[in-house]
C-alpha cells in the first residue's frame, strides 16, 4: 500500500455528529485531525499551532457569525491552507464561500464515498502546492549571496577574471558580481546585492536578454544558450554572453552574464574598416580613370590604331575591370564577415531590381555575343531586404553566367513567386561545372581551374558573397551543372520571417 | 553644340573623359576642385554637370546642395560620381545621405565609356 504523507486538518463544525463522521473517516486514513466547535476555538488553535491546519472543514452555518469573513481571515494568516466548507444545500452560501476563498464545498449530509471524491480531491490539491512551495523555496534558495558569495576562494577566482561576471536569481536579483563588472557597470556591493537587475544595470538589452534568460524553461533554455549581444556602456562596447543557469534537476535558477570588454577591438575594426574603405578609393579612382584612358584610346579618339595596338589595349581594359571587381569583391567579402551583408532592410521590388542589373549587365553580354533573354513576372511581392546586398546577388550570378558562357551562348533569367518565396532562376549553356568542383564553388577564392578559365579574371569571392548575403536573407541557394551544357542557379529568398 | 561642367579632382579622368564626350559632340569645361567648379557651373551655365563626391576644397556634395538651393540653376541636371565605397558613405556622410535623390543621377566609379555616354545622352537628347 501507497504511504501517503498525513496531513493535518482541523474540523470546525457545531454539529457534533457531523464533526465525529469526518474526524472518524480522516483518522481511519492516517491523518491528523483536530476538531473545534466554535470559529473563537479555531481561531485559538490556528493562533497557537498554525501548522496544525493545512486543511480546514468549516461548518457554513457559522455564516451569520462571520465563517466568510473567517476564511479571509484565514487566508491572510496562514500560508494559504485549503478550506472546504460544509453546507446544508451547497446552495448560494457555498457560491458565496469560495468565492471568499474557499475550495470547495460539501453537503453536510455527505455519504462516505462523496466525502472521499471531494476530500481526495483537496488532498492532491493540497499535495501539489506543497510541493510546488518546496520547489519555489529550493529555487530561491539555490542562488543566493549566502550560497554562492560568501565563499572566499571561490570569490578570490571570479574576481581575477579579466571579464566581468554578473549573476541573478530566477526572478533577475543580484545575487553575484565580480570586480570587473562592478567596474563597468558601477555596481556598489552594498546597494545592488539582491535588487533587481533592472534598478542596476543601465543596459536595456543586456536586461533583455538577463530577463529572457530566467524566464526560459528548460527546454528554452538549451535553445537559447550562447546569445552574445554587443552592448554599449558609456565609452565601453563590451561583447557579452548571457545563459540561463540550470540546476541539476533541469529548472532555470538564475542568469549568468559574462561581458568581455572590446573597446579597443571595436576601435581598431572601425579603425581597419575605414582603412580599407579608404585604401578602396584610393584604388578605384586611379583604375577608374586607366579604365577611361584606355577606353577613349582603344575607341580611336586619340588618333588612329592598329590591330595588334588595339588588341593589346582590349586585353588591358580586361585586366583592369578585373582589378576593379576584385576591389569591389573584397569590400563585399569583408562586410559580409563583418556581418554587415544586410545595411538597411526595406520593402523591395525585386522585378526593378533586377531588370536594372540587367541593364547594367547588357553591355558585357553584348561584348562577348552573349544572348540574354529574361522573364520577370508581373505583380511580385514586395520583398523586405538589403537593396545593395540584393543587386550584389544578381551582379554577381549574371557576370559568372556572362564569363562562363562562351560567345554564341545564351543567358536566360527569370523571377517569379514560388509558394512563400521569391525565385531567382539564372540558366545559362555555358562550359558547366564538374561535380567535383560543384562542391566548393561556395568557398571563397575557390576558383575553377580548366583550360577554359585560364583568361577568366575573377577573384573567387564572388559565388561566396552571393552565398554570403542570400544566407543573411534566410533564403537559399541551389546550382545544377552539367559540364559542357551549361548551369542553372536558384536563389530563393523568403518574402515572409 | 550642348556645354558640360565636369568636376573631378583626377585630371587623367578628366582628359579621358573630356575626349570621350568631345566626341560625341559636346563641350566641355573643366575644374578640378569643388570651389572652382561652382565657379565654372555659375559662368558657363551648362546643360549638364558631372560632379566627383571626394574633392578637395568643397566635396561634391555640399556643391550639389548649393546649385539645388539656386533658382537658377537647379534645373541644370547633375550626375554624381563616386569611387567611395558604399559602406564608408553611410557612415561617413551620412548627414549628406538625403541629397542622393537631389542629384539627378547617380554613377558608381569606376564608370565604363559606354555607359557614362549613355547617362549624359539620357540627358542632353530629351528634347
Amino acid at each position: 500500500m501507497l504511504i501517503k504523507p498525513s496531513i493535518n486538518i482541523l474540523v470546525v463544525d457545531d454539529d457534533i455528529a457531523v464533526m465525529q463522521k469526518c474526524r472518524e473517516l480522516l483518522l481511519n486514513e492516517g491523518h491528523w485531525v483536530r476538531t473545534a466547535e466554535s470559529v473563537e476555538e479555531a481561531l485559538d488553535i490556528i493562533q497557537r499551532q498554525p501548522a496544525d491546519a493545512d486543511l480546514i472543514l468549516l461548518s457554513l452555518e457559522f455564516a451569520m457569525d462571520g465563517s466568510l469573513t473567517l476564511i479571509e481571515t484565514l487566508q491572510k494568516a496562514m500560508r494559504e491552507p485549503l478550506i472546504i466548507g460544509i453546507s446544508t444545500d451547497c446552495d448560494e452560501e457555498a457560491f458565496e464561500a469560495i468565492e471568499a476563498g474557499a475550495y470547495d464545498c460539501i453537503r453536510r449530509n455527505f455519504t462516505d464515498a462523496g466525502f472521499w471524491v471531494k476530500m481526495n480531491r483537496a488532498l492532491e490539491t493540497y499535495r501539489l502546492r506543497r510541493q510546488l512551495g518546496v520547489l519555489k523555496r529550493e529555487r530561491q534558495a539555490a542562488l543566493t549571496k549566502s550560497k554562492v558569495g560568501h565563499d572566499e576562494n571561490l570569490m578570490a577566482i571570479l574576481n581575477s577574471l579579466t571579464d566581468g561576471l554578473i549573476v541573478t536569481d530566477w526572478q533577475a536579483n543580484i545575487v553575484l558580481f565580480n570586480k570587473v563588472a562592478g567596474r563597468l557597470f558601477d555596481l556598489k556591493e552594498g546597494k545592488v546585492l539582491g535588487k533587481p537587475v533592472s534598478e542596476c544595470i543601465a543596459s536595456d538589452e543586456l536586461l533583455s536578454f538577463l530577463i529572457r534568460a530566467v524566464k526560459a524553461d528548460s527546454s528554452l533554455a538549451t535553445l537559447m544558450a550562447g546569445e552574445e549581444p554587443v552592448i554599449r556602456v558609456g565609452d565601453k562596447t563590451l561583447q557579452t554572453h548571457v545563459d540561463p543557469v540550470m540546476s541539476e534537476a533541469g529548472t532555470v535558477i538564475g542568469a549568468v552574464a559574462l561581458c568581455h570588454d572590446v573597446t579597443t577591438v571595436a576601435a581598431m575594426d572601425k579603425l581597419r574598416s575605414d582603412f580599407l574603405s579608404m585604401v578602396s578609393h584610393e584604388l578605384k579612382a586611379p583604375l577608374s580613370s586607366l579604365l577611361m584612358q584606355i577606353s577613349v584610346v582603344n575607341d580611336g579618339l586619340a588618333g588612329e590604331l592598329t590591330e595588334k595596338q588595339s588588341n593589346l589595349l582590349s586585353k588591358a581594359k580586361e585586366k583592369t575591370k578585373g582589378m576593379i571587381t576584385l576591389v569591389n569583391d573584397l569590400l563585399d567579402y569583408r562586410r559580409i564577415q563583418e556581418g554587415k551583408s544586410i545595411q538597411k532592410i526595406e520593402s523591395l521590388d525585386l522585378g526593378e531590381i533586377l531588370e536594372r542589373t540587367i541593364e547594367l549587365m547588357r553591355p558585357s553580354a553584348q561584348d562577348k555575343h552573349v544572348t540574354m533573354t529574361s522573364k520577370i513576372v508581373d505583380g511580385l511581392p514586395a520583398f523586405n531586404g538589403d537593396r545593395g546586398g540584393i543587386q550584389a546577388i544578381f551582379i554577381n550570378l549574371i557576370s559568372n553566367a556572362i564569363k562562363y558562357t562562351p560567345t554564341g551562348g545564351s543567358v536566360n533569367v527569370s523571377l517569379e513567386e514560388a509558394g512563400k518565396d521569391i525565385r531567382f532562376k539564372i540558366v545559362d549553356n555555358g562550359m558547366g561545372i564538374s561535380p567535383d568542383d560543384l562542391d566548393r564553388i561556395f568557398e571563397r577564392f575557390y576558383r575553377i581551374k580548366t583550360e577554359q578559365t585560364r583568361s577568366i579574371a575573377g577573384s573567387g569571392l564572388g559565388l561566396s558573397i552571393v552565398k554570403g548575403i542570400v544566407d543573411a536573407h534566410n533564403g537559399t541557394v541551389h546550382v545544377e551543372s552539367k559540364v559542357g551544357k551549361g548551369t542553372t542557379f536558384i536563389v530563393s529568398l523568403p518574402t515572409q520571417e | 553644340m550642348k556645354r558640360i561642367v565636369l568636376v573631378d579632382d583626377d585630371a587623367d579622368f578628366c582628359e579621358a573623359t573630356g575626349l570621350l564626350l568631345e566626341s560625341k559632340g559636346y563641350e566641355v569645361v573643366f575644374a578640378h576642385d569643388g570651389k572652382e567648379g561652382l565657379k565654372k557651373i555659375r559662368a558657363e551655365k551648362p546643360d549638364l554637370v558631372i560632379l566627383d563626391v571626394m574633392m578637395p576644397e568643397m566635396n561634391g556634395y555640399d556643391v550639389c546642395v548649393v546649385l539645388k538651393e539656386d533658382e537658377e540653376l537647379s534645373k541644370i541636371p547633375v550626375i554624381l560620381l563616386t569611387a567611395v565605397d558604399q559602406a564608408f558613405f553611410r557612415t561617413t556622410y551620412t548627414k549628406h545621405m538625403g541629397l542622393m535623390t537631389e542629384a539627378d543621377d547617380y554613377v558608381a566609379k569606376p564608370v565604363g565609356s559606354e555607359e557614362l555616354v549613355n547617362r549624359v545622352e539620357s540627358f542632353l537628347n530629351r528634347d
